[in-house]
């Protein structure tokens, strides 16, 4: 469902303490002080509850009277639809002199993608110091260099946006770690500092798990003297303590900030290592879930069409806890373990460990679904795989990935190795080498083929703006920014897009156009919506297969990709797959095919995607 | 451009001389003599870095343009005697975590017939 434009204008400027203050039901109260009292004590609980109901009664008094009618009427249980898709991109991706990118990501947006996306994920957009916005300055405010609130409420007019809550750590020049290093009273607890190294046994710090290789503690000089202080990712990126009640209040008056100035969605960035407890992995603790569940409480309250969107590298199974029970904590999760797997499948040109995993997903709750995404501003992750590739296969990926140009960035483990954390290539160079001896047309067919996986299976696909266009690697790049992670985040100029994109002879013409092509018909069909049934088909291993129901049970997709560069035809028998149609017709080539006696016999050229709408009469 | 080499012919080692820059208009030769020898089945490279004081990402690239396929085939490619400068991009890009770097030719060559 479409957030109106009138929505967009649904939150006051001011909070209006006319009209009757929200009233909070007994049934919150309830749910939220056992949270509190399971992350602190019956001490914090009694101390902060107040502060969190008075903080939810501030963010009500901004509501309009039509906002707060309009989520009144919000059923959660029509949250998605197969209209879901998301284009995610940095607000500065597209840069013209004298406009600002906000600015200008609208017009091209406006111009080229609004018919196909209806959600934008803006990533960080807020003043940072380093990593491109996940070191943030200043959670409230807009980048100059970007643009203002009132830019990101114009591109609201067309699409729902994701923001990003970046909840688990801030710049070192954020004002409140400045406070710190001042030795302000209010903001020594803010952050999990050590006096020495060793007040962290080695047997404690083998057992961290975190993405980098760099020290987990960084020193700093404050005014009282040298401290050492937690930083999972890097000396700028300063990890909050949530052990600290203050810490998570604050975090809640961010997200609330953020709905009042158009979020329909947060991403909850690195919540993995929200929490920090000596002793354990420092990495998806119980704790985690806790605050995610207790900011949903929150949510449901005041802003029910607000949803929130996990952020997990970790393997696959840890990772779809952050569903919860379905209906108590995150709405969407990162599908972190379907790139990796895509990309096994199109390298190996075998299907076979992709439609094994992929058979075992199903609907979480008519609340809640997966995020399946191929690309993004970060790598390829493949912590999600542990358990589903071997280790030989995760680094002959990795390997090929590094024949494709890319790059791999590894974490520390516990027995004191490296292993990979993700890959760093964009999804073009990927699934295509640049040096191999082929036509742009086989490659351009290979992309959108691999593309196509995340377009059917459950869950709202979103794709990267650089894998939208079909972006190759900017090695280069990389070595200018000293990051593995720029290869895939290279500003366009936008006369250069404009040109590329209307240059039908151009790759990024072709993929763009061809990938929008299918998701303006996925955005069609009902059977295509994120929690209608699936059911993955083993019909060969050179095929990926799913079968998907739309919920009222009307309608059905049947879909298959070749994975291989060769010819493949196929015979399938429909009672050995519990198939029942007489005819269907392919919705991207508009070709029909007829069931002979109990058969469909189809030849797929290479790489070629089919998906059979399907017709019991003849 | 022709690169310089010793064949090991006993241990079907090949050591390749890189020149002073690997850059844009050195590697592409540099992938295609690479692809040449992996297809005449030399599966084992060393990488002589001793005279290369400039190397850019397509240079990087061309290094690793056959890793899978050499060790794949119980071989590998590893470098030897890399200047400051070139270890710091093997650094930054990581790729000092997957390939083996030697401080001479002599003693990369032997890391194949002691380990491989």
């Amino acid at each position: 469902m479409r957030l109106s434009e009138e929505a967009s204008q649904f939150h006051y400027l001011q909070p209006d303490y006319d009209r009757p203050v929200l009233e909070i039901p007994a049934g919150f109260e309830q749910r939220v002080k056992i949270k509190l009292k399971q992350l602190y004590d019956e001490e914090a609980c009694e101390k902060w509850y107040p502060e969190l109901a008075r903080i939810c009664k501030v963010y009500y008094a901004y509501k309009s009277s039509q906002m707060i009618s309009w989520d009144q009427k919000f059923d959660p249980a029509n949250r998605f639809d197969q209209e879901d898709v998301i284009l995610i991109t940095y607000g500065d991706l597209i840069h013209q002199e004298g406009e600002m990118p906000l600015h200008t990501m609208r017009v091209i947006c406006h111009r080229y993608f609004h018919d196909v996306f209806n959600t934008l994920h803006i990533l960080p957009f807020y003043p940072y110091s380093s990593d491109r916005g996940f070191a943030v300055l200043d959670f409230e405010e807009v980048d100059p260099h970007l643009g203002t609130w009132e830019d990101i409420l114009d591109l609201k007019k067309e699409f729902k946006l994701m923001f990003d809550g970046v909840l688990n750590h801030v710049s070192s020049k954020n004002k409140w770690f400045q406070e710190f290093l001042n030795q302000n009273p209010d903001y020594l607890d803010f952050f999990t500092v050590f006096s020495t190294h060793e007040t962290i046994s080695p047997d404690h710090l083998k057992l961290i798990v975190r993405p980098r290789t760099s020290d987990i503690l960084s020193v700093f000089s404050t005014l009282n003297g040298r401290r050492l202080v937690w930083t999972t990712f890097s000396a700028d990126q300063i990890d909050l303590n949530y052990n600290n009640p203050e810490v998570l209040i604050k975090m809640v008056e961010i997200l609330l900030t953020y709905i009042r100035r158009g979020a329909d969605m947060i991403r909850l960035d690195a919540v993995t290592y929200l929490w920090e407890e000596l002793g354990t992995s420092c990495a998806h603790l119980e704790q985690n879930h806790l605050t995610i569940q207790l900011f949903r409480d929150i949510l449901n309250l005041v802003a029910p069409h607000v949803a929130l969107i996990t952020e997990t590298n970790v393997p696959h199974q840890d990772n779809i806890k952050y569903f919860g029970d379905g209906s108590n904590e995150a709405q969407k999760v990162y599908n972190f373990a379907l790139p990796p797997l895509v990309l096994h499948a199109f390298q190996n040109a075998d299907a076979s460990i992709l439609t094994a995993w992929a058979s075992d997903l199903s609907p979480i709750s008519d609340q809640a679904t997966y995020f399946n995404f191929l690309d993004s501003h970060d790598g390829i992750g493949v912590m999600a795989v542990k358990d589903i590739l071997s280790p030989q296969e995760i680094e002959k990926m990795a390997l090929r990935v590094l024949e494709h140009g890319g790059y791999i960035s590894y974490k520390d483990n516990s027995d004191g190795t490296k292993s990979p954390y993700e890959l760093n290539i964009t999804w073009y160079s990927a699934i295509n080498n640049e040096d191999a001896d082929e036509t742009q047309e086989l490659q351009i067919n290979r992309y959108i083929a691999s593309r196509s996986v995340a377009l059917v299976l459950i869950g709202v696909p979103g794709i990267y703006f650089h894998g939208l266009l079909g972006s190759k690697n900017d090695a280069e790049l990389v070595i200018e920014q000293k990051s593995t992670r720029s290869i895939n985040r290279k500003n366009i100029e936008k006369t250069e897009l404009i040109k590329a994109l209307e240059n039908t002879a151009s790759t990024t013409s072709q993929v763009t156009y061809n990938l929008m092509q299918l998701i303006k018909i996925r955005i069609k069909e009902k059977a295509f919506h994120p929690n209608a049934a699936q059911r993955v088909l083993n019909l060969s291993r050179h095929l990926f297969s799913v079968l998907r129901i739309s919920t009222d049970g009307d309608e059905q997709i049947l879909t298959i990709v070749n994975i291989t560069a060769e010819e493949q035809s196929i015979k399938i028998s429909l009672p050995n797959h519990q198939l029942s149609f007489r005819r269907c017709v392919d919705l991207i080539h508009h070709k029909a095919y007829v069931v002979r006696d109990i058969s469909l016999e189809i030849t797929f050229r290479p790489y070629q995607v089919i998906w059979l709408k399907c017709h019991n009469e003849n | 451009m022709n690169f310089e080499t010793k064949e090991f012919t006993v241990s079907e080692i090949v050591v390749i001389n890189l020149p002073a820059r690997v850059a844009a208009e050195t590697s592409e030769e540099l992938k295609k003599f690479i692809k040449e020898l992996v297809e005449r089945k030399n599966y084992k490279l060393v990488m002589n870095l001793s005279q290369t004081s400039f190397m850019d990402s397509s240079g990087l690239g061309a290094l690793v343009s056959k890793i899978a396929v050499t060790r794949s085939n119980q071989g590998d490619v590893r470098l030897a005697n890399p200047r400051e400068y070139i270890r710091n991009l093997l650094e930054l890009t990581h790729l000092d975590q997957i390939i083996k770097i030697y401080p001479s030719v002599k003693e990369a060559v032997n890391s194949f017939e002691v380990k491989s």
